[in-house]
């Protein structure tokens, strides 16, 4: 049940969601992997939308040079360990909300532990090989997986759905070589906020994700482009044969 | 014969994000990309390796349908096509 309070806070996106799918928000947990440029916006809005209980995950901590895109920390959090400062920002931002932060380092031995029953994990990591981990477990636990990634002005953002989708190995069989990769904070902002809201949706129960739709953003031009995905029947991860042993319970 | 080229991303920003090419029949997918890449060396450097490969992770669709890379030599293109070539992204 929602508390006189919740139906204030929330009143505006009740008029979009009515009090029961604002219910569905309040009863989701949802995975957010990473505590930087996406998971920032992605952690913020989520929050502020009402979703009940927000795990986040990081094992990092706030440098300098985050702070032109991590907007959950401050410069007085230079040097504080991420999820630190983020549960302090967040819940204050709403603290009607459960907020859960671990400082951990999601490798295939912790993703279990760390992920639990999750109704979506949202992929907001800097690196694929910890991407293809998060999708192996949204593959083989079925669990939404909402994938986005960004360098410079330029972004991507799916919804995978374990199953119905292509999965992150049937996108992306080969992961683009590792950097330091330029970024301006728009950026992830604009491609976390895609991600928050395909997790709204799926949450919620409304509209049309990003299934099988790759999509593209060029700040350069201001263009959005999509491109249509399908499964790869071959895939490794969730084809018919798999043939890689997923990094089940 | 008349094709669309386009690239994504950081391959737009070196190559062009877009242009219609005339073809000879019997061109091979990889070979167009090659061709247009080759026009700047930087540009085919991020879409090729040493061996004139293309990189592992370069993404290839003609007319919205994905084309594994392996398969682009053998890819025979035909009038009207659309051949779009992407890098993924993976910062965060």
């Amino acid at each position: 049940m929602l508390s006189p309070r919740e139906l204030e806070r929330y009143a505006r996106q009740v008029m979009l969601f009515g009090e029961e799918g604002q219910e569905r928000l309040k009863k989701a947990t949802i995975f957010i992997a990473g505590a930087g440029g996406l998971g920032s916006p992605v952690s913020i809005y989520l929050a502020v939308a009402g979703v009940g209980t927000i795990i986040l995950v990081d094992n990092d901590l706030v440098e300098r040079t985050n702070l032109n895109r991590q907007i959950l920390h401050f410069d007085r959090d230079i040097g504080r360990r991420k999820v630190v400062s983020a549960a302090e920002k967040l819940r204050e931002i709403n603290p009607d909300i459960e907020v859960k932060v671990i400082d951990a380092t999601i490798d295939a031995d912790s993703i279990h532990r760390l992920v639990g029953k999750a109704d979506g994990i949202v992929d907001a990591m800097d690196n694929f090989p910890t991407r293809y981990l998060l999708n192996e477990k949204a593959v083989a636990e079925d669990i939404p997986f909402f994938h986005g990634a960004i360098r410079g002005l330029y972004g991507q953002v799916t919804t995978i759905l374990p199953g119905k989708t292509a999965c992150l190995r049937c996108i992306f069989p080969n992961p683009p070589p590792k950097e330091a990769f330029p970024v301006v904070g728009m950026t992830p902002g604009l491609i976390g906020m895609v991600q928050a809201t395909e997790v709204l949706k799926y949450l919620v129960g409304t509209g049309e994700l990003l299934a099988n739709r790759l999509f593209l953003w060029d700040g350069t031009r201001a263009c959005v482009e999509e491109i249509a995905l399908e499964k790869d029947p071959s895939c490794e991860v969730c084809g018919e044969r798999r043939t890689r042993k997923l990094v089940e319970r | 014969m008349s094709v669309t080229l386009r690239f994504f991303a950081r391959f737009g920003e070196l190559l062009g994000n877009s242009r219609e090419i005339d073809i000879s029949e019997d061109t091979s997918l990889a070979d167009l990309v090659r061709e247009v890449a080759g026009t700047s060396s930087e540009g085919y450097q991020a879409i090729f390796n040493e061996a004139g490969s293309f990189h592992r992770y370069v993404i290839l669709m003609r007319n919205r349908k994905r084309i594994q890379s392996q398969d682009a030599e053998t890819t025979i293109i035909a009038d009207g096509d659309e051949i779009a070539v992407f890098p993924p992204v993976a910062g965060g």
